[in-house]
């Protein structure tokens, strides 16, 4: 299956020519069943749902596969005004009416129905909840509803009420948010979080709305509203249609605060996240623009451009080829509507990244072009920082950086701009560390470089980023109810043998955490809503039975690869020796830029491998800059190390200065033995005798020194190495070099005294 | 005043210049002279010390062409002789009148190197310089004032302080390095890359000063020395502050304020009887420009950090006064010097005359761009420096009065002056003699001809019981002089040996 996805994917890159920065993935996933009524998306277990007359086929939606073959069950007939299952998956609930909702256990296939106690109060909808206080939450006009469902039971227990009159609501469970809409205006929200640490009640607020005329006010629409989560952080967008203007609001603890507005270019608009960045689809100009915002910054990553499909088969030989079995059925009509409408007027946008067009009943999941994001943008530092953020093709960001790094370098733009752009890499490698990440980094590397990047593999470790990222909130405040919860997720995934990526998880969002509340200046910190770490719950729908094990272990590898951070190994290897072949003649700008990189991973504490310091010596020894070399080397910019000494030794041929920083290195690093064979070779054979004798080195061969000491021509120096090795060897006396020598120091004293 | 000044220091010392190729015929020996301290002194005199200087040196020639003569030890006087170029010769002679007169011969010799190394810099060799005017007034011009703005250094008082046996714990023509860690290393070098970036030329070299020890330098050692010595001098805030108190390792206290001048007479008074012994003398002294970087109380710090001087005369058809250049010794290169000074911090840079284009209106270009790019890493590694500076005995090592010399990169580190000047005479005196013995012990080894350089040791009891101790190896020399440490010779070379360890990361441990 997989290959057949990365077939399909490269076939689709190579026949996109049309300029975009986020794109759907042809082929999409079909959901077209005969005698379908509606889709359904219950974004609580991810699963796309569609009910035919007496039965429901559901798909799952992560990982997204166009090929998943769907599952069905068997449900009662009559209208079904909301359909979703419980997060285990054991129990399926049905709105039948605005007053009643069907509940059915999946195994037994019993069933029973919570009915509304009055007449006058209505069933705006419901979800399920990894709450501790409750399973499932009936919003009525009348207020929430919480219940408890314990099976075995054939009714729900109400386990508490908030009384409240709604006019609509909003809820997405990746926030765990439900926003209820009051008012005559409908613009006075009231929020809770309904998550496995507790309920959060937000504080009541009221969205900001133009007047069109005096008298008139305008009523908001739940259409208007969309809940997004971004970095872990929770927000609302509120579209006022009449000011033109896509409001952000972010949601803290105990307060809501609005952080500026989107212009918007088109009377409806949709709203998508992928990897953490915010899609503002115009629907009526076609375009899609996009913002990250995790820095303060309003403004686009780039220009407005369409959304596009790729790999869409316009000749339709080579697709149905690459088509798994189960859509071949679906196959020939697809092809009959030819082009794929984009934006169509049947298209319902899905939390957080997924698009079904009803109308031919296929789902797409939507993409970043991050290759032409990066490649649209001038501003290197800003784009890096950009790449650095993101998760789910986090291999593929890495590269990119690592080419954009080299790309720079390589056009000799000025030192400061590339020192920042280093800066962005060990900044982003440093925090990775911080938190728990950097030996998913270093396989990072080692993936990276063996294998390309396979989309498949990305989108399975995409999934599973975009969870531990939004776990990072459970570590975000140490109380003691978050701590509580820790444990709790913790046991939960302890039965699916997966403590050890939860731990990875728990140190790295910490890091997350601290990024988070720097943003938000000083009281809103530790109060910062966050997307509760109810999230653990998330994955337990992923892993119902022992048979989906293989694919959680496999997802685990993956999930290794989380961040696009780089090492400074790595940019050692890609970046700076790999421009060194190509920028022999200007190897005073590369020290320049190697010297910004090494002040960068001082600042943030990063050993650097010392075949960067080689590197360096080098390039200065190249251009004969041996006084620089020599103060690069005494201040310790260079560190000491062996392989240091070695290069200082080679380019030492050229220069005795640098020959002697090398032997003094190898006597600071306590290298005696490689000491003393440089100082035997250098002639110095007395003061390496002394030295042998002091650090006790008593591996270099006698005949080195006799031979040293014969060479120099004085019979005094050979008589004495002879009398120091007679002295301090024992059995030397009997050796054949002893003999050798001595009958050489005999001839030279004849030579002498005739 | 000047003419008075220069007669009541003439009996102490003499110097003078001599060119071997010119004056050899009876009546024109006169012309020989180059250069002769003091002015005023008669000429039979003069002719007589060059004479003997002369003869010498030509006697000596049959024995080693090479290296003929270094130094006569008379009763009374020392001729201490240094062949600055070819066939050009300096030579001081120096009484031994005094207890305050123990010379060692080759830190006076050193003197005569920096004078004229320093006089290369600014002004081309003197071979040059006759070269290019055979009358020799030129150079006699240029000569006379150089020297004299160097003696006025020495100048204390009345006095020319030449380095005598109370600074035998100093060493002439070495660079002093400032010691930092490896993160400001890192910012300091990040700064030069920048600098060198502003410069717009990749020929360009740089040189950081923090106080009066070097930080970084991309010039070559020769360069360097020179121009080090010329910082310390002339440019760093020591040296501009003049009569505020110094503490340089170099010279403490010559920058007195009234000290520049004093040893000058009038010119023409001093120079035209060269030229009206000669039959044909075609311009006169007066005629000469003369450029005198030595000159005191020239330099000063313009509003935007910019040394600036008028030294160089005033640009054609402006009022600014003309940058600075001078030549590098092994490319012969002449470069402008636009130095920048923010507190402690004094930053020079050098670029190709030829580079530059539009002369002063490109290195304003630089100079625009040095303030827009470099000040805030600038003032980043000021501080940085500034914080980890421990002030002027920041060197100093209690019990230890040392003297530790890289040879091979010219940087030498010692005791601070005010610490040096606590050790009783007797172990100066003693100190003095011993390097005098290494020193000649050196340029044995050096006539011998062997690359290799031998380890050595020599302690010394001085006559108060203090230990006088050098060590050499490999090109690295230590002196010391251990007073309090008055017991054994195995103390004392313990004593040496944690020295080493501690400040010399083993070098001198045997």
């Amino acid at each position: 299956m997989s290959a057949q996805a990365s077939s399909s994917q490269s076939s689709g890159f190579g026949s996109s020519g049309a300029l975009s920065h986020v794109f759907m993935q042809y082929p999409p996933l079909r959901c077209k069943i005969p005698g379908a009524r509606n889709v359904f998306y219950d974004d609580g277990t991810k699963q796309l749902i569609v009910p035919t007359s007496d039965q429901v086929f559901c798909w799952k939606t992560t990982p997204f596969n166009p090929n998943v073959t769907p599952s069905s069950d068997l449900i009662g007939e009559g209208p079904i005004l909301s359909i979703r299952y419980s997060l285990n998956l054991k129990l399926l609930a049905v709105q039948r009416s605005p007053h009643e909702v069907q509940i059915q256990n999946r195994e037994s296939g019993d069933t029973f129905t919570q009915k509304c106690r009055s007449e006058s109060e209505r069933i705006l909808g419901f979800f399920w909840t990894d709450s501790p206080t409750c399973d499932i939450v009936f919003v009525k006009t009348s207020g929430l509803e919480l219940f408890l469902c314990s099976s075995g039971i054939r009714s729900l227990q109400l386990a508490e009420t908030k009384k409240l009159n709604v006019s609509w609501y909003v809820y997405t469970h990746e926030s765990r948010l439900v926003l209820l809409a009051s008012g005559m205006q409908c613009k006075s929200l009231t929020g809770y979080q309904i998550s496995s640490v507790g309920i959060v009640r937000l504080p009541r607020f009221d969205m900001a709305m133009a007047k069109s005329e005096a008298n008139r006010k305008p009523v908001l629409a739940a259409e208007d509203i969309y809940i997004i989560t971004v970095y872990g952080r929770i927000y609302c967008l509120q579209l006022d249609k009449i000011a033109m203007q896509l409001h952000c609001y972010r949601f803290y603890r105990d307060a809501v605060i609005q952080q500026g507005s989107f212009p918007v270019y088109s009377n409806k608009i949709a709203v998508s996240v992928v990897d953490n960045v915010l899609l503002v689809h115009q629907v009526d100009a076609k375009v899609v623009i996009i913002y990250d915002i995790f820095a303060d910054s309003q403004g686009p990553v780039s220009a407005p451009l369409p959304l596009l499909v790729r790999g869409f088969p316009r000749s339709n030989a080579a697709a149905s080829q690459l088509m798994g079995q189960n859509v071949e059925g679906l196959e020939g009509k697809d092809s009959n509507h030819g082009e794929i409408v984009i934006y169509g007027d049947e298209w319902v946008f899905l939390v957080p990244d997924l698009i079904c067009d009803i109308a031919n009943g296929v789902l797409w999941k939507i993409h970043l072009d991050l290759e032409a994001i990066s490649s649209s943008s001038s501003e290197v530092q800003a784009i890096l920082e950009f790449l650095q953020r993101r998760k789910l093709e986090a291999n593929k960001a890495k590269l990119l950086c690592l080419a954009m790094t080299r790309t720079i370098i390589l056009e000799r733009r000025p030192v400061p701009m590339v020192a920042r752009a280093i800066d962005v890499l060990v900044n982003s490698f440093s925090l990775s560390i911080k938190t728990g990440k950097h030996q998913a980094g270093s396989k990072v590397e080692r993936s990276s470089t063996t294998s390309g990047s396979s989309v498949d593999g990305a989108i399975g470790k995409s999934i599973s980023q975009v969870e531990t990222f939004e776990k990072s909130p459970i570590q975000e405040s140490g109380s003691g109810m978050h701590d509580k919860s820790i444990v709790k997720s913790s046991s939960f995934t302890s039965d699916s043998e997966d403590n050890v990526s939860f731990a990875e998880n728990r140190g790295k969002s910490k890091n997350v955490d601290l990024s988070s509340s720097e943003q938000n200046g000083g009281n809103l910190v530790g109060t910062d809503l966050s997307v509760s770490e109810a999230q653990p719950s998330v994955v337990r729908p992923k892993d119902p039975g022992p048979g989906s094990t293989p694919l959680r272990i496999d997802e685990q590898q993956e999930s290794l690869i989380t961040s696009a951070a780089i090492s400074p190994d790595d940019l050692c290897c890609f970046v700076f020796a790999s421009v060194e072949e190509e920028m022999a003649g200007d190897a005073s700008y590369l020290v320049a830029i190697i010297v910004e990189f090494l002040r960068s991973a001082n600042l943030e504490r990063l050993k650097v491998p010392s075949n960067i310091y080689v590197l360096m010596i080098q390039l200065l020894a190249r251009n004969e800059n041996y006084a620089e070399l020599g103060l690069f080397i005494t201040t310790k910019i260079i560190e000491p190390s062996k392989e240091v000494a070695m290069q200082l030794l080679a380019s030492g041929r050229q220069n005795f200065q640098t020959k002697k920083l090398s032997l003094d290195m190898l006597r600071e690093l306590a290298l005696h033995h490689d000491y003393v064979l440089l100082l035997v070779q250098d002639g110095y054979y007395l003061e390496a005798l002394r030295y042998a004798r002091k650090t006790e080195v008593n591996t270099v061969q006698p005949s080195l020194f006799l031979e040293a000491a014969y060479a120099s021509n004085d019979s005094h120096h050979l008589a004495a190495v002879l009398r120091f090795f007679s002295d301090f060897i024992p059995g030397f006396k009997s050796t054949t070099e002893h003999q050798t020598y001595g009958r050489c120091l005999a001839e030279m004293n004849t030579v002498v005294t005739a | 005043m000047g003419m008075s000044a220069a007669s009541s220091v003439s009996e102490a010392m003499k110097l003078c210049i001599f060119d071997l190729r010119r004056g050899q015929h009876e009546g024109q020996e006169l012309d020989k002279i180059l250069y002769f301290f003091p002015a005023d002194l008669p000429f039979p005199t003069q002719l007589s010390v060059i004479g003997l200087s002369e003869g010498l040196i030509t006697f000596t020639r049959i024995f080693s062409p090479e290296d003929p003569c270094e130094v006569i030890e008379a009763e009374k006087h020392s001729h201490v002789f240094y062949e600055a170029e070819r066939d050009i010769w300096m030579v001081m002679v120096v009484e031994k009148s005094d207890s305050e007169a123990i010379w060692r011969t080759s830190a006076l010799r050193s003197v005569l190197k920096e004078v004229h190394s320093l006089f290369v810099m600014f002004h081309g060799s003197i071979r040059a310089l006759l070269d290019r005017e055979p009358s020799g007034g030129l150079s006699r011009t240029h000569l006379y004032y150089f020297i004299m703005d160097y003696l006025s250094d020495f100048l204390s008082g009345k006095k020319l302080h030449l380095p005598n046996f109370r600074d035998s714990l100093k060493e002439r023509g070495m660079v002093q390095m400032l010691t930092i860690g490896r993160e400001a290393a890192l910012e300091v070098q990040s700064l030069v890359r920048v600098l060198k970036s502003c410069a717009g030329c990749t020929q360009s070299y740089s040189l950081i000063m923090f106080q009066d020890l070097l930080v970084s330098t991309t010039l070559s050692p020769d360069d360097l020395i020179n121009l080090f010595t010329y910082t310390v001098m002339r440019l760093t805030p020591n040296a501009l502050s003049a009569g505020a108190s110094s503490w340089s390792y170099l010279r403490k206290g010559s920058t007195t304020s009234n000290a520049s001048g004093s040893l000058l007479t009038s010119s023409n008074l001093v120079l035209d009887p060269y030229y009206s012994s000669r039959d044909t003398s075609p311009v006169g002294v007066r005629s000469y420009q003369v450029v005198r970087p030595l000159q005191h109380e020239k330099w000063s710090k313009g509003k935007d950090g910019f040394l600036v001087s008028d030294i160089w005369g005033t640009e054609v058809g402006s009022l600014s006064p003309s940058s600075p250049t001078i030549l590098f010794k092994q490319t012969e290169e002449r470069m402008y010097l636009c130095a920048f000074q923010h507190r402690s911090l004094t930053i020079i840079l050098f670029i190709p005359v030829t580079s530059v284009h539009n002369g002063e209106q490109g290195l304003s270009v630089v100079k625009q761009q040095i303030l827009e790019n470099a000040s805030p890493k600038i003032f980043k590694v000021e501080e940085k420096l500034s914080r980890g500076w421990d002030g002027e005995n920041a060197y100093h090592v209690s019990g230890y009065r040392y003297l530790l010399v890289d040879g091979d990169r010219c940087i030498s580190r010692a005791s601070p002056p005010g610490k040096v000047t606590t050790l009783a005479k007797d172990s100066l005196v003693a100190m003095s003699k011993l390097r005098e013995e290494v020193d000649l012990e050196k340029s044995r080894a050096k006539c011998d001809g062997s690359d290799c350089e031998k380890d050595q040791e020599i302690c010394i009891r001085a006559k108060n019981g203090a230990w006088v101790i050098s060590r050499l190896t490999r090109g690295k020399e230590l002196y010391m002089v251990l007073e309090k440490a008055n017991e054994t010779l195995l103390y004392a070379s313990e004593a040496v040996e944690k020295f080493s360890d501690r400040y010399c990361s083993g070098v001198f441990s045997l």
